[in-house]
């Protein structure tokens, strides 16, 4: 079957197999479901005409299609607790002062840890921390920050309990949110927002970037637990394809120098059920310990 | 040839001075000895030199060149300016003249032992002008006078070295083998040599912009346009003679009400008048938010008529002396950001806005490895 369409960079029209079609519309970062009119030029997103911030992995970046988190981004970091999701975005943020720019990490959870963040690599002076009250007092500050421009990457912990304020049902969380990724986009700053189930579907639905992360197995030497391999799937993306992958390891590391030489060491083990019942992990082989130490802590 | 006077009064520290303080501001050292007005004296010597260096809290630097013709000899000169001083302040006040900042410290350090002098009511001490004359009387000078830490004085006395002609006399090579960059620089001092030129201080003067208004203005939401137009006419004038200022004051009259005053120190010195009116806006709001809410919660009254406002600028500095962000991006780039950040301060409230800084790495407890400052505070302890 074939249909006659214009490829947007040909000045010709040229007759091409539909699959041949569909892929060459893909490459160029097309969404699903909306076609380019016949005859229409289609914008290629790349990090020349829209701009990125490294994640801290190539890997990573490869998969979001834009060589890092887009500018102007809500992304929601879709992750059960304990699946990397905090060091993720603390290394995000350390790799965007890498490149020069400034950073916040919005605390509402109250849980930041600025000792172990400057040793995955923050520079803890031009980390600028915010502690609200309140969920929806953390949403209006990011907005500030965003419409500022100068803050190029914020994190934004909302905890994983709902807020004591009204939880999912306060009616200014979801317009917060609608604001913020709106000042987003007007200060080409991203936010990654770090959530639990209570107001997970609230973000979703306006986040421009939703990242799923799923342990995938432990790295262990010997006996012992030095890190987790994590798989990273781009469920939405605004500007590109989503269904990408990505594996990412997360080291327990401490910026130690014996750190250095436990990526050659580690040996992956298949991760524990994360909701394996305490009887079946204490009956559990020795070899599967390993989860069960992480489970327990 | 350059002369130059230094003033020494007791709030010199016991340690010897090589004449090169702190850098501190002399509001600073004003606020460190609180009984001597150090601006004020400063503001003195003005009228006798406009090359005037406050080195520290207890030391002044007066360039006196040339002024003989005019004010006589080195002594009337030094009595003089001790005589300005003490109109601030009878304090027992020496007076040295050298070459250089180090030799004038010397000798006003070396007019306390002198036999004072009938003729002047001042300890005063001179080295003559030519540096030949000057190195002899240097030569038998103790090693002590030197600004030395312990540890070199110690090595120093090792070396049997007890006075500065000993030292002077050894070879520069030699001296920064034993003893580094830190024996040359003593060296060079025992020698009567010091390169260091007087840095004068720019005399503070605050501009001020007052409008009054006839009738009053109801209520504070009138008073913004004003507000904006002095920034602006405040910024344009400084513009011009390359100045930014690093407070604002703004002084409002109320009618039949105390005046409401709102200070705004600003992150960096800055030209920026409608981030300044916008800051000064917001914090005259909440103090008027504050005090209203006490008057009606007490009497009922509504909120008073503005019968007139001042705008003062002072701290003045020179905006095109800060270089940091051009080999630090975010330094330029945190500065902009502590505008919003002191925005943010005053619509949320304090204790929002914070900087972590590691403490004790290697403590057992996270919480104690870091601690929280707030933004704009880092420098207190």
């Amino acid at each position: 079957m074939f249909y006659t369409l214009t490829d947007v960079n040909a000045t010709a029209t040229a007759v091409r197999p539909l699959p041949e079609l569909l892929e060459s519309l893909r490459a160029k970062g097309l969404r699903r479901g909306v076609g380019p009119m016949v005859g229409e030029a289609v914008a290629t997103p790349s990090p020349s005409n829209r701009g990125a911030i490294p994640s801290g992995f190539s890997a990573l970046d490869e998969a979001l299609r834009t060589g890092g988190w887009p500018r102007g981004s809500l992304a929601l970091l879709d992750a059960p607790r304990g699946t990397g999701a905090t060091s993720l975005a603390i290394r995000s943020l350390a790799a965007s002062q890498e490149a020069g720019g400034i950073v916040a990490w919005i605390d509402a959870a109250g849980c930041l840890d600025a000792a172990a963040a400057e040793r995955l690599g923050i520079q803890l002076e031009w980390l600028l921390v915010v502690r609200p009250t309140s969920a929806l007092e953390a949403i209006e500050l990011a907005g500030w920050l965003a419409r500022s421009g100068l803050v190029d990457a914020l994190a934004l912990d909302l905890g994983e309990s709902p807020d004591p304020a009204g939880g999912e049902r306060h009616p200014g969380l979801v317009v917060g949110l609608d604001r913020l990724g709106q000042l987003l986009v007007r200060g080409r700053s991203v936010a990654l927002l770090l959530t639990g189930e209570w107001l997970r579907a609230a973000v979703a639905r306006v986040a421009a970037v939703r990242l799923a992360l799923e342990r995938e197995a432990w790295l262990a030497v010997d006996r012992d637990l030095v890190g987790q391999r994590i798989r990273a799937t781009v469920t939405r993306h605004r500007w590109a394809l989503a269904g990408e992958t990505a594996s990412l390891d997360l080291w327990f590391g401490e910026g130690r120098r014996i750190d250095a030489l436990l990526p050659p060491l580690a040996v992956p083990r298949e991760a524990a059920p994360a909701l394996l019942p305490v009887a079946a992990i204490a009956e559990a082989e020795p070899e599967e310990q390993p989860g069960l130490r992480v489970l327990s802590a | 040839m350059t002369r130059i006077l230094a003033l020494v009064w007791p709030t010199l520290r016991a340690a010897p001075h090589d004449g090169h303080g702190s850098h501190r501001a002399p509001d600073e050292a004003a606020d460190a000895n609180p009984v001597v007005d150090v601006p004020a004296m400063l503001d003195r010597l003005d009228d006798l030199s406009p090359r005037v260096e406050a080195v520290d809290r207890g030391v002044a630097l007066v360039d006196v060149t040339g002024l003989g013709p005019s004010l006589g000899d080195e002594r009337r000169i030094a009595a003089r300016a001790v005589a300005l001083v003490r109109e601030v302040a009878t304090l027992p006040v020496r007076a040295g003249v050298g070459e250089n900042r180090w030799l004038a410290v010397l000798a006003a350090r070396l007019a306390l032992t002198a036999r004072p002098d009938p003729s002047v009511p001042v300890a005063f001490h001179a080295f003559p002008a030519a540096l030949e004359a000057t190195r002899a009387v240097l030569a038998t000078l103790p090693l002590a006078l030197l600004p030395a830490d312990p540890e070199t004085r110690q090595r120093f006395a090792l070396f049997g070295l007890t006075a500065m002609g000993e030292l002077a006399a050894l070879p520069r090579s030699a001296v920064g083998a034993q003893f580094g960059a830190n024996g040359e620089r003593l060296q060079a001092l025992a020698r009567g040599e010091d390169p260091r030129p007087l840095a004068p201080r720019r005399r503070p003067e605050p501009l001020i912009r007052r409008v009054t208004f006839e009738p009053p203005v109801e209520g504070l939401g009138g008073t913004g346009l004003v507000l904006r137009r002095a920034c602006a006419e405040l910024c344009d004038a400084l513009r011009l003679r390359h100045l930014a200022p690093g407070r604002a004051t703004l002084n409002l009259d109320l009618e039949d009400a105390p005046a409401l005053t709102v200070e705004l120190t600003f992150p960096e010195p800055a030209l920026e008048p409608d981030w300044i009116a916008r800051l000064l806006i917001g914090r005259m709001e909440a103090a008027s938010r504050t005090r209203h809410l006490h008057a009606t919660s007490s009497e009922g009254e509504e909120e008073p008529r503005v019968v007139a406002i001042g705008l003062a600028f002072d701290r003045l500095s020179d905006p095109a002396a800060r270089q940091l962000p051009a080999f630090q991006v975010q330094a330029g780039r945190w500065e902009e950001l502590r505008w919003s950040l002191e925005r943010l301060a005053t619509r949320f409230g304090e204790g929002r806005l914070w900087r972590a800084r590691t403490e004790r790495p290697n403590a057992s407890l996270p919480e104690r490895q870091a601690r929280l400052q707030s933004v704009g505070r880092e420098d207190q302890p």
